[in-house]
């Protein structure tokens, strides 16, 4: 039981100076989100919570009110304070980051609507009004139980995964990736003699066709993962097994390590290139925040480490 | 403002309304899947059952409670979703494969993806059994 979400009168005590608070004690409203410009067409927006920084009972409290009923029920379907909380985290993360972008001017997270498209993946439904046209925001999220993670581009289909670099299947990895990857992944895991890289390479290839698979938005049961290689030996790519001598130029891959713990990977759908079908790296902003309390930019710093693709952080 | 479920466990009872066995498959990272429920073919009087429904039922909550690591005494039932249990992408395919030695069976890519409860892998196990017994 999510315990710490009984109603509870409100006492935060916002210590950032980027939130202007009237006072340390909070009754009522949350204060109002900050506004963020919308990704530029070539850009890439990565925002992530780290669900154990954000502990303040009346802030979750708080979150949960601003879910529509369907959603709050499904949060606490699930079975856990652990397993609630990033659940929480990952609606809330996905809605306040889009209020943000201020698309409709009076945006509030919580009038925001999603629907899925024909291959049931998730989008934002746009209130239909006179004269508005809604922007093509693409976003996409990813949790664990330790991180919370939405990219958002414009115009670019994405997708991203992320996971715990120690994460342990509890199966053998060879026979897992015999099972389910292709011939020339399995043959890539099995080149690696140390186990625990092993181990870390079998993460990523899971989190990079995770990835694409999302990226494409239609279904995992289209793309099975045997269906598809990923290449990873100089800058990473895809190839599809019904086309193997062309490599898929539609997509490309950003494979980052975040906080030294997680491998984040992301899939975008390639919009332009540089001369000679050359593609153009991924120009990333990446961002840790806790929603109407702080945000941090962390691209370009410890905390963001390009290992895969090519990424310029901005 | 959400009431906090009454009970210590979340209710296994309270569905959530129709489409979210979906949204709670994306929202955790799980593959997304389009049918709900893998359709079960109409009785047929000449079912051989090579498995009891309750004892394949108990032996997929014993696989899904190892791979994620639940304590032995957690209920896991029929109606047991696996998302809501913490089960993400990966370890719903490594149930999936656990799965297939525990009852010697192959499972279709395009049928794991459909299984969100633990009921329907115990129904999709039943089927690929039989079909292996005649």
């Amino acid at each position: 039981m999510l315990s710490f979400l009984r109603r509870s009168y409100l006492n935060f005590s916002f210590m950032n100076p980027h939130y202007c608070c009237l006072s340390r004690n909070f009754s009522a409203a949350l204060p109002p989100l900050l506004p963020v410009q919308l990704p530029s067409r070539m850009e890439t927006h990565l925002w992530y919570v780290v669900p154990d920084e954000v502990k303040s009972a009346p802030l979750l409290s708080k979150y949960m009110e601003l879910l529509p009923q369907y959603e709050r029920d499904h949060v606490l379907g699930f079975r856990g304070d652990q397993l609630q909380k990033s659940a929480l985290l990952a609606r809330t993360l996905v809605r306040t980051t889009i209020a943000r972008y201020q698309v409709d001017d009076h945006l509030d997270p919580r009038s925001l609507r999603f629907k899925r498209n024909i291959h049931g993946k998730p989008e934002v439904e746009w209130e239909t009004k006179d004269g508005f046209c809604p922007p093509p925001l693409q976003f996409n999220i990813s949790h664990t139980s330790s991180l919370v993670a939405c990219g958002v581009t414009m115009n670019s289909l994405i997708g991203i995964d992320v996971e715990e670099k120690r994460r342990r299947t509890k199966n053998n990895i060879l026979a897992f990736a015999k099972r389910y990857f292709t011939a020339h992944e399995v043959e890539h895991l099995n080149a690696i003699p140390d186990s625990e890289l092993q181990q870390q390479e079998f993460i990523k290839l899971w989190t990079l066709k995770e990835a694409y698979v999302k990226a494409l938005g239609k279904g995992f049961s289209s793309s099975p993962f045997n269906t598809f290689t990923i290449r990873a030996s100089s800058g990473i790519a895809v190839e599809t097994l019904d086309s193997p001598q062309n490599l898929t130029n539609n997509w490309q891959f950003a494979l980052l390590e975040l906080m030294g713990s997680h491998y984040v990977a992301i899939c975008l759908e390639r919009q332009e290139t540089g001369g000679a079908g050359k593609a153009l790296p991924i120009k990333l902003t990446a961002r840790k925040t806790i929603p109407f309390v702080e945000d941090e930019l962390v691209s370009g710093t410890n905390a963001v480490v390009t290992i895969g693709g090519s990424v310029t952080q901005f | 403002m959400a009431a906090a479920s009454a009970s210590s466990f979340t209710s296994l009872k309270s569905r959530p309304a129709p489409g979210l066995a979906t949204i709670a498959a994306v929202k955790s990272g799980a593959p997304l899947s389009f049918s709900f429920r893998r359709p079960v073919p109409a009785v047929s009087r000449l079912r051989i059952s090579c498995a009891a429904k309750p004892e394949t039922v108990e032996k997929v909550a014993k696989i899904v409670k190892k791979q994620l690591a639940l304590p032995t005494e957690t209920p896991v039932t029929g109606d047991s979703k696996f998302a809501a249990l913490g089960a993400d992408s990966l370890d719903t395919v490594e149930i999936v494969m656990g799965l297939e030695e525990e009852f010697d069976i192959s499972v279709e890519e395009d049928s794991a993806q459909s299984i969100a409860t633990v009921q329907d892998a115990a129904d999709l196990i039943e089927e690929l059994v039989q079909k292996k017994c005649g």
